[in-house]
């Protein structure tokens, strides 16, 4: 069997080959990432080097006042803060549904148990598109529209089948000998499920908190349909107004979509094999 | 009082789990589903929407859709930008697949790095597709006057065959990593030994590739192709952002005329009724897809 070879054993033809599979990759990762480079890059650009005919291609005059401009705008820190609001919110909501129904799932034998899973694999599927005109006609009964909680509901219908599809194998993969030892514990099978269960597939639960709090940060469909008003919106529902404020102060724009990026970029720069374990999750069995 | 069988008290047990998420979707899934379907045979729109009661028109919502002529196109939009999307991103994220499968120093950094792309807001990739194929600041008209690949800017978003050009170029930026990943998690799956005895044997890198690693591959490149056509056929924030759908409905798919019905127009139950039409197209690849799901799960 081939091991990993070590530096210093490599011959000078593997050691080429290294270096050009590595240039190729720095290329591939060049293309991939520049438009996220373009994105922050533009967001320290003048208004004058952002919007001329010459196009820069790193800020000739570097400059904060595009950040400053949306900071100082009190429409985008209420924005900012539903954004926040609303993607907690619709966490705790998946995850207080999502989190118990995957346990169930994953280790008891039930009647319908394939049926219950059916339903979650489908409703993965539904898009926003298809739900936004019956939940926005339900909400308005329901005097949910224009609050925080009728976004956060209609985002984690689509999180709690996530949650279930994606940490029921977790759940699943828990030895019983771990259940027993509870149980002559004294353990409650909450107390179990809570103590013993959840610290057990900490990895898993740390993905799906990851990923359903992206899904209501990343949401635009339901906020922006549900809430007219541009105070209860999230930043992603504001865009086209913040567009018409700025016209072409594609500067300031760019740090309102790099802001919005922030957080994205930086749980994955932090969490990143979670994030990853996540997307493959209930895609494509291992 | 009997006393509960271990069996039938592990059944509660489980039912105490599972049932409250169930119902929690039943309520705010299911129930909106049932009524979408309701809605799309009435008449709801913004006239009839203060009234109590409604009229059950049939079919008939769905008849004026498909004798529309935008509709129409726009049911076209949706299959060619699947259509384009599915065959940029599975090709380039395969190719990307094969070669980070490699072993060298950078494959396992760089391959994560990429994959940022598909963790974005949609709406954000949106804005920077605007901005980059904007024609005077925009930069790929930059580059491409710089290249020599275009001799004058051009107004990509304003055109219907480039602004469609567009919407997939940066659809595919999200979808290749997409597809990278799910396709390498299927080639680690492939076991280096039967590769090795292949080459043993004599059989040529291509040999190898279309005879050992393709077939074994086939799960992996179905689900793929299965769920890169349920994510893109859904498609809606970056036309949303990117476009508004236009110019002249160009880059109009059924996820955003639905919503233009329902939301700029108010005609609720014509929005319904061209959401079923996404919906059970969705549902018939769905189908497939579970099948194969359930398949593995045995």
């Amino acid at each position: 069997m081939k091991q990993k070879i070590k530096k210093g054993n490599r011959t000078p033809r593997e050691r080429r080959r290294n270096f050009l599979l590595c240039l190729g990759a720095v290329l591939i990762a060049v293309v991939f990432l520049f438009p996220l480079y373009w994105l922050i890059s533009m967001s320290f650009k003048t208004d004058a080097e952002s919007f001329g005919k010459i196009v820069t291609y790193y800020p000739h005059s570097f400059t904060l006042y595009p950040w400053r401009t949306n900071f100082s705008d009190h429409e985008f820190l209420s924005s900012l803060k539903n954004s926040f609001v609303i993607a907690l919110l619709s966490m705790l909501l998946s995850i207080g549904f999502g989190v118990p129904c995957a346990y169930g799932m994953g280790r008891y034998r039930v009647p319908g148990g394939r049926g219950f899973m059916l339903a979650f694999l489908v409703s993965q599927m539904l898009p926003a598109s298809l739900m936004l005109t019956p939940m926005y006609l339900i909400f308005n009964k329901l005097h949910l529209l224009g609050s925080y909680l009728g976004p956060a509901i209609a985002i984690s219908s689509g999180s709690v089948p996530f949650i279930v599809v994606t940490l029921r194998p977790y759940f699943k993969s828990i030895p019983t000998s771990l259940d027993d030892a509870a149980r002559i514990d004294g353990c409650t099978v909450l107390q179990s499920f809570v103590q013993i269960m959840i610290p057990a597939i900490k990895t898993g639960i740390i993905t799906v908190l990851v990923i359903s709090f992206l899904g209501g940060w990343n949401d635009l469909a339901y906020s922006m349909t549900f809430n007219v008003q541009a105070d209860m919106r999230p930043l992603t529902a504001n865009i086209y107004k913040f567009q018409s404020k700025y016209g072409t102060k594609w500067n300031c724009i760019m740090a309102y979509g790099t802001i919005l990026v922030l957080p994205v970029v930086c749980m994955f720069i932090f969490l990143q094999r979670y994030i990853v374990g996540g997307m493959t999750a209930g895609a494509v069995k291992e | 009082m009997k006393k509960l069988t271990m069996q039938q008290k592990k059944r509660r047990e489980g039912y105490a789990f599972i049932l409250p998420g169930f119902a929690y979707m039943v309520v705010i899934l299911g129930y909106p589903l049932l009524y979408n379907i309701v809605l799309s045979l009435e008449n709801v729109n913004v006239k009839t929407f203060a009234g109590k009661s409604y009229t059950f028109v049939g079919l008939q919502n769905y008849a004026a859709l498909f004798h529309n002529a935008t509709f129409l196109l726009i049911l076209k939009n949706t299959f060619v930008f699947t259509f384009w999307c599915l065959v940029f991103q599975f090709t380039i994220g395969f190719l990307l697949a094969l070669f980070f499968s490699k072993r060298f120093t950078l494959a396992g950094p760089i391959r994560g790095m990429i994959l940022v792309a598909y963790m974005m807001p949609m709406s954000v990739t949106a804005l920077l597709g605007k901005n980059m194929f904007d024609k005077s600041s925009g930069v790929i008209n930059d580059l491409l006057l710089r290249t020599g690949l275009l001799h004058a800017r051009a107004d990509w978003l304003l055109q219907p065959g480039t602004a469609m050009a567009a919407v997939i170029v940066m659809n595919c930026w999200v979808g290749i990593p997409f597809n990278m990943l799910l396709l390498t998690s299927g080639l680690t799956g492939i076991s280096g030994d039967i590769l090795e005895a292949a080459e043993v044997d004599g059989a040529n890198h291509w040999q190898r590739f279309w005879k050992i690693t393709v077939p074994l591959l086939r799960p992996a490149i179905m689900a793929v192709l299965m769920l890169g056509f349920i994510y893109t056929f859904k498609a809606f924030d970056l036309m949303f952002i990117m476009t508004s759908g236009g110019p002249l409905n160009s880059t109009d798919v059924l996820g955003t005329y639905a919503y233009n019905l329902s939301f700029k127009q108010y005609e609720f139950s014509m929005g319904s009724s061209a959401a079923m039409v996404l919906f059970c197209i969705l549902f018939v690849i769905g189908l497939f897809y579970l099948k194969m799901v359930a398949a593995e799960d045995q």
